[in-house]
């Protein structure tokens, strides 16, 4: 099943949601868009150019960024080389075997670090953060390669309810800050309904609904699926 | 902040000129046969030092390194015996072999990973010494080629160390380099997460490729500069024993240390040597030094006095904050 018959247009600069029960085929759309599936059948286009079929690390250059479901970071690095990583990767400098990588993009990298909310924690190796920095470190990396399209998937899973509207506020000033285009999936409604411009609603593979947060909450079959969900 | 990291790195500089004063007075002090054994010891650092740029640095973890080793010191003996190559020239030759030959095993290990890359790396590595093995006519099979010529000013013990010791300290310091550049630290983000690398826009199996060859150029320096020092060659170069030798080496010192594999030729030597000569069980003794390094010191020596100098620093720290 997983993803099926699925067409969705992404405005630029807009800054829009997935929500959907389990199952439904988020994550794996998301793994569409980034090459990390390849679709059988549709295209996909970027900025009016096919993106389809291309491998993951060209995608990324296009300009898609992502943060995944389950944390995926560089643990045994620091928080700094972290998104260096990343920085050195989009100016091209990641084959360079002769300079020094220690002081290379240091202010651009910790300009994102500071954006986080990890300014003062760059020196830390990253696989002992809290569980909330280590999310807010993996918008980071994503940000390290100067997305146009940040895909977030679940940015607060498994965060207490401040940490989460902490980075839920992060997230919008980041958006409005960059003028990132903005897709993110997420279950916590508050957090849905508090920040999407537009909700898109999937349920087995399909997007059934389409539109803004109250025309979404207003919408009788969206409305099915979650009550029938919670009996 | 500033100071403390000056402070810090004119430390480390006092200490490696240090350690290269010691090694270059040492021979005044110690006779031929314990030269020979330091030698040796030089040696083997700069193979495992390569080898660990690939496992310590990259996670590819090889289990044929002697393949190319072997490649290195046998380029260097075929060229010697056969051709009027100069000496210089057929040392270059060495690791330059090594380097083509990892092109071609490396594109084909690179496709794979974990446990199938280990693999297939030991598959070649088995290629390689059964061609070195049966290929006789050329190779001189298991009788090895023996007395190979070296310049008379590199045939005395001393001289020869000497130039070791150059070469070596040139191979770490281009090591050192590598690790620390960017494409060192794009390598050990492909360790840590190979899925994240790729998103971050790395084309990965480019670097891993990369990381292989030049692994492999190092691991051809080490073998064509054992080749001059013990002016015979022998298939075993290339076989197993000698590729769980390389990957005890790197573990024994630390795989996440620069200085690991180095620390861990000297030890590794040293206990070889020692034990040797009193037992014939060596192998059994390697056993357990393998046992106890992996139940209890996996970050290997530098890790565990790393480690031990990192908690008395805390344990002192917090001793202050006590008495205050």
């Amino acid at each position: 099943m997983a993803v099926n018959d699925v067409s969705l247009n992404i405005e630029e600069g807009e800054l829009s949601s997935i929500i959907g029960p389990n199952g439904a085929g988020k994550t794996t759309l998301f793994n569409l868009l980034t090459g990390h599936l390849l679709p059988d059948k549709g295209r996909i286009l970027f900025k009016e150019k096919e993106i389809t079929g291309l491998s993951t690390h060209e995608i990324c250059r296009k300009g898609i960024g992502r943060s995944f479901q389950r944390t995926n970071i560089f643990p045994r690095l620091s928080v700094f080389d972290n998104v260096q990583v990343a920085v050195m990767s989009w100016r091209k400098k990641s084959r360079n075997i002769f300079l020094r990588a220690q002081r290379l993009l240091r202010e651009e990298t910790d300009e994102i670090l500071e954006s986080v909310g990890l300014g003062d924690k760059t020196e830390k190796t990253a696989g002992l953060l809290a569980h909330g920095d280590q999310r807010r470190l993996e918008i980071g990396i994503a940000l390290g390669s100067h997305p146009e399209l940040l895909l977030l998937d679940e940015p607060t899973a498994g965060m207490s309810p401040e940490e989460s509207e902490r980075t839920v506020d992060l997230i919008q000033g980041l958006a409005r800050e960059k003028g990132l285009t903005l897709l993110f999936i997420e279950h916590d409604m508050n957090v849905v309904f508090r920040i999407s411009e537009k909700i898109r609603v999937m349920h087995m593979g399909e997007i059934i609904a389409e539109g803004k947060p109250e025309e979404v909450r207003a919408n009788e079959e969206v409305q099915r699926i979650y009550l029938a969900e919670e009996a | 902040m500033k100071s403390f990291f000056k402070q810090r790195n004119n430390g480390k500089a006092v200490g490696l000129l240090a350690a290269f004063a010691f090694f270059a007075v040492l021979p005044l002090f110690i006779g031929e046969g314990y030269i020979s054994l330091v030698n040796e010891m030089l040696i083997l650092a700069v193979a495992a030092s390569g080898l660990n740029l690939m496992m310590g640095y990259a996670g590819m973890v090889s289990f044929g390194p002697s393949g190319l080793y072997a490649v290195g010191a046998y380029t260097t003996a075929l060229i010697l015996i056969y051709t009027e190559i100069p000496f210089g020239l057929a040392l270059i030759a060495g690791p330059v072999m090594a380097g083509i030959i990892s092109v071609v095993v490396g594109w084909f290990c690179v496709r794979l990973t974990h446990v199938y890359f280990s693999l297939l790396t030991l598959a070649f590595s088995q290629i390689i010494h059964t061609i070195i093995f049966g290929w006789y006519g050329f190779t001189h099979g298991d009788d090895g080629i023996v007395d190979i010529p070296v310049p008379e000013f590199l045939s005395s013990i001393t001289n020869y160390y000497y130039f070791s010791l150059i070469i070596v300290c040139i191979c770490l310091a281009l090591l050192w380099m590598i690790v620390n550049s960017p494409f060192g630290k794009t390598l050990q983000a492909l360790r840590e997460n190979p899925e994240r690398t790729e998103f971050v826009g790395i084309h990965i199996r480019r670097y891993q490729l990369a990381a292989f060859v030049l692994s492999g150029v190092f691991l051809g320096v080490a073998g064509s500069l054992y080749c001059g020092f013990n002016k015979n060659v022998f298939p075993d170069f290339a076989d197993v024993m000698k590729s769980t030798e390389m990957l005890v080496v790197c573990l024994l010192g630390g795989i996440y240390y620069f200085l690991g594999p180095a620390v861990g030729s000297i030890v590794y030597i040293f206990l070889d040597k020692t034990i040797s000569s009193f037992t014939e069980y060596w192998p059994l003794a390697l056993g357990l030094v393998i046992i106890v390094l992996l139940i209890f010191m996996r970050g290997g020596i530098v890790g565990f006095f790393s480690e031990s100098v990192a908690a008395m620093k805390e344990r002192g720290r917090a001793k202050q904050h006590v008495s205050h």
